[in-house]
């Protein structure tokens, strides 16, 4: 496997931030985190509604990060062979 | 892409985006280069000036994440109001649709965030470094006090263009008063901060650093919009039969007597495109559509006496000498669905009630007996106002014989945006309250406003 690209970490980071904020957009609009926060666990105790936005939207950030992360490294670790039948039509 | 005219084919694919070069637009002026000006002066007037806009002693603008409300001008949104935000997201995604139907990327060239704030990053970098040739010659050059002084310069316009950016941002979230306020006296708790340099950053690396390798590799619109095209759509389009065969002549020599077509391949058009590409290979995925290739050719037409319009708006039909249909179904449809959308969206908006009422039955007795003849039963009422002004309300019962209201009487008032939960006791004579009964309590303002809800309960009494 060669090493990873600059490309790479854009195509991890930056489709994975557009989900997130997607995401969050559509969770926060249903769910307020503050009810969250005293619904759950101590560790979350003493943060704030700001503090719960964007632990949140790191949290989906990361998630989408993790599948586009690894979408990424098995395209690349793919057989060069495979890669070309699996799309014809590539540039 | 494959290009939808039969042109030659485009250029080979750049490399990957950390080897690609750097490109250096050429300044151009013309239609539509003062039109793209005066769309970045409107807009980003706009970003930066409607945070500071008050409304009725609030914020005009202010998504208050916080608190968990819109304020939208005298509207105050709450989270179960976001069905209005779907119906709004539709009709800018159909709004979007349509204009790429009719006249091809409008929005990258000229609404675009990542358009308008690279074109504000450019006019810096030529205000500080200079023309095109001035920065390709500055680049080349040893690091010197003059390099030095000019990139350095570039550097700190730069960053505080993109922090006060960061700051306007985040204003629109938390009231930007109290904001500047607690950035002046470094009060701002670390959430803050952390989204005006998140936006900050995105600002600047955006802008100032990856600019059209945005639309080239980040952006999905690029990719999908030819989706949308048809052969009426009005693309950015060189003239191949009128241009070709290209080549350079005497001016004022008749370029058909010289075995020529009217393309003198300056290069202008491909030094002025923001993307770096060349329009004359066809319709590109790059191409932006700012039409900065079409004022520096319109230029240089000019210049050698042909007529403009080598480089134009125009549709592949009519590039094939074929009739153009404006009108057709795609757009139609497309109209039709907007309106639909946009009708429904005012309708609800003008529907709705700012007002909620719950009515929860007292857990803890079925009913009560009073005054030996009469039963009571108490409910706990959950009001939210959720209009931006005070009103006073009035709670009245229906719906079975006999029912009185015995609290809460008077008037209930309500400051704007506020949750209020009371008692509230019925009774109603034994003989007529057997059994369970459908019962209607309603709330309603007093101060002509006129809103009003109704809620549905239950009156329980001893079984007959």
């Amino acid at each position: 496997m060669r090493g990873v690209r600059g490309l790479d970490v854009a195509l991890v980071l930056w489709p994975s931030f557009l989900a997130a904020c997607a995401a969050s957009l559509l969770f926060f609009a249903a769910v307020d985190p503050v009810v969250l926060r005293d619904a759950g666990p101590r560790l979350f105790a003493g943060l704030d509604r700001e503090a719960g936005y964007a632990l949140g939207f790191l949290f989906f950030w990361g998630s989408a990060a993790l599948a586009s992360a690894i979408s990424v490294y098995l395209i690349r670790t793919a057989r060069a062979e495979s890669r070309a039948a699996d799309v014809p039509g590539e540039r | 892409m494959a290009s939808a005219t039969p042109l030659p084919p485009s250029a080979p694919p750049a490399g990957f985006y950390a080897a690609a070069a750097k490109i250096y637009p050429r300044e151009v002026d013309g239609r539509f280069s003062r039109l793209r000006k005066a769309a970045v002066v409107v807009l980003l007037g706009l970003f930066y000036g409607f945070a500071w806009l008050d409304w009725n002693g609030h914020q005009a603008l202010l998504f208050d994440l916080p608190a968990r409300k819109f304020h939208i001008f005298g509207l105050t949104l709450w989270p179960q109001d976001f069905l209005y935000l779907t119906l709004l997201l539709i009709v800018a995604a159909l709004s979007l649709f349509f204009f790429t139907a009719l006249a091809g990327r409008l929005w990258c060239g000229y609404a675009c965030p990542q358009t308008v704030w690279t074109e504000l990053f450019v006019w810096i970098e030529q205000w500080t470094e200079g023309s095109r040739l001035q920065r390709m010659k500055l680049d080349r050059a040893p690091w010197r006090a003059a390099k030095l002084l000019r990139k350095s310069g570039k550097q700190v316009l730069w960053l505080t263009l993109a922090l006060f950016t960061g700051f306007t941002f985040v204003g629109y979230f938390t009231p930007i008063r109290s904001l500047a306020a607690q950035i002046l006296s470094l009060s701002l708790g670390p959430w803050p901060w952390f989204w005006v340099f998140l936006y900050s950053l995105a600002t600047y690396g955006n802008a100032g650093f990856l600019r059209e390798q945005v639309c080239k590799y980040m952006c999905p619109y690029a990719r999908f919009q030819s989706a949308m095209f048809d052969k009426d759509t009005l693309i950015i389009s060189y003239d191949e039969q009128r241009g070709e065969p290209r080549g350079a002549r005497r001016r004022g020599s008749v370029a058909r007597s010289v075995g020529l077509g009217d393309c003198i391949d300056c290069t202008m058009c491909v030094q002025v495109c923001p993307t770096g590409i060349d329009i004359r290979h066809g319709l590109q995925y790059e191409c932006i559509a700012c039409g900065a290739c079409i004022d520096a050719c319109d230029q240089v037409m000019d210049k050698m006496g042909t007529a403009r319009g080598l480089i134009r708006y125009t549709t592949e039909h009519a590039l094939r000498g074929e009739r153009t249909r404006i009108a057709r179904t795609r757009l139609v449809v497309y109209a039709v669905l907007i309106s639909a959308a946009l009708g429904a969206l005012t309708f609800l908006l003008l529907t709705r009630t700012p007002l909620i009422l719950d009515v929860l039955r007292d857990r803890n007795a079925l009913y009560r007996e009073v005054h030996g003849d009469r039963i009571e039963n108490a409910y706990t009422l959950k009001m939210i106002n959720l209009d931006d002004q005070p009103h006073r309300y009035r709670v009245t019962v229906s719906g079975m014989r006999g029912l009185e209201l015995i609290a809460p009487v008077g008037e209930v008032p309500l400051p704007p945006g506020s949750v209020n939960s009371i008692a509230a006791r019925l009774e109603a004579p034994r003989e007529l309250s057997g059994g369970v009964h459908r019962i209607v309590l309603t709330l309603a303002a007093v101060d002509g406003s006129g809103s009003a809800v109704h809620e549905n309960a239950r009156f329980i009494g001893p079984k007959p």
